[in-house]
């Protein structure tokens, strides 16, 4: 099992709705806490994560700033399309430190991409420091 | 490459006091001011993009002119969730629609209580001089008390009409800077 969310594994972010070239999505995955991705005003906001291959997926740990609501979904397709609910869940508010959300799917779930959707935030910016993903590639 | 943010711009008040003109002035850089009076049913939503000065940053208001009859005050209330930045309108040659700011300023309030929203109290129609009875001072002293920037306009005259949604937009682009900071010391 390893973090199959992190670019060195081959993820990539392949969308983004919000974009501040000091803070890049591929911030979200750079296996670094110190960087971060920010939305630039409104929700929901979203972003998606490919990975290298078809994973299945044991636990996603998100960790947020300001996020009220955010909802995850998983692709199996080969495009990052036809994406179907896994998740929501309300992110307690916390001051001056990072909030920490753990997903557990349970280790047989496949996803070639999640989605994350901020739905609504304690503010009007937010931001994701890093999303860790733990799995292993489906071999087929 | 400029950074985009995106803010929600609810433009509240009174009926007739100039919500729809102030907006669409501002929206067609001053080629279209709406002489005759047509009501606002429901929202109508607009958008526009303001540079900030000393920056490569642009903030996009999305501006919801909101009808201000009170019949359709239920489906007003819909659109008005998160707003991010407010602006208050009343008409200086009327004394209701001043009256009425504080309820309109209640009502937006009630929407989201716990985040903070630069807003901006504008007075319009001061080009009827004659007419007016709302001082600038009145205006002013509400405008302080409840922590909103005031603005005197006209858009038939076009007259300052730019002037409070630019403040606006560098409010929300100053809290966005502030928030930054904030954010880069919680790792
Ligand atoms: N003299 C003068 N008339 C104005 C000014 N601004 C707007 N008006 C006129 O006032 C009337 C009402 O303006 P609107 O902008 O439609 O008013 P509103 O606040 O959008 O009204 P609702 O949509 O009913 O809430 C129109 O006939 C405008 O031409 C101004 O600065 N000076
Ligand atoms: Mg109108």
């Amino acid at each position: 099992m390893f973090d199959v969310a992190s670019s060195k594994a081959g993820a990539q972010v392949v969308l983004a709705t919000s974009a501040d070239e000091e803070y890049p999505p591929e911030n979200i995955i750079d296996g670094s806490q110190d960087t971060f991705w920010v939305t630039t005003g409104l929700y929901p906001q979203e972003f998606v994560i490919t990975f290298q291959a078809l994973m299945n997926i044991n636990t996603v740990r998100i960790q947020s700033f300001n996020v009220r609501k955010i909802t995850v979904g998983r692709s199996v397709s080969n495009e990052p399309t036809e994406f179907e609910l896994l998740r929501e869940k309300d992110v307690e508010s916390t001051d001056g430190q990072l909030q920490e959300e753990e997903i557990h799917c349970g280790g047989n779930l496949t996803a070639q991409h999640l989605k994350f959707t901020i739905q609504s935030g304690y503010d009007h910016f937010a931001t994701i420091h890093q999303v860790h993903v733990d799995g292993n590639a489906v071999h087929s | 490459m400029p950074t985009i943010l995106r803010a929600k711009c609810i433009v509240v008040g009174d009926s007739t006091v100039g919500k729809s003109a102030l907006t669409q002035v501002f929206h067609s850089d001053g080629t279209h001011y709406p002489k005759n009076y047509t009501l606002t049913a429901g929202v109508e939503l607009l958008v526009k993009a303001v540079n900030i000065p000393d920056s490569n940053d642009c903030v996009e208001l999305y501006i919801y002119d909101s009808a201000g009859k009170e019949i359709f005050y239920e489906i007003v209330q819909k659109h008005w969730d998160h707003p991010s930045v407010v602006m208050l309108v009343y008409d200086v040659t009327s004394e209701t629609s001043f009256d009425s700011c504080a309820k309109w300023l209640e009502r937006v309030r009630s929407q989201k209580p716990e985040m903070q929203f630069p807003g901006v109290l504008v007075a319009n129609k001061i080009d009827l001089d004659q007419r007016r009875v709302i001082s600038p001072k009145a205006g002013k002293d509400f405008a302080q008390s409840n922590g909103l920037e005031y603005f005197e306009v006209s858009a038939k005259e076009m007259q300052q009409v730019e002037a409070p949604f630019y403040f606006l937009a560098n409010e929300f682009h100053k809290m966005y800077k502030e928030r930054l900071e904030q954010f880069k010391t919680l790792a």
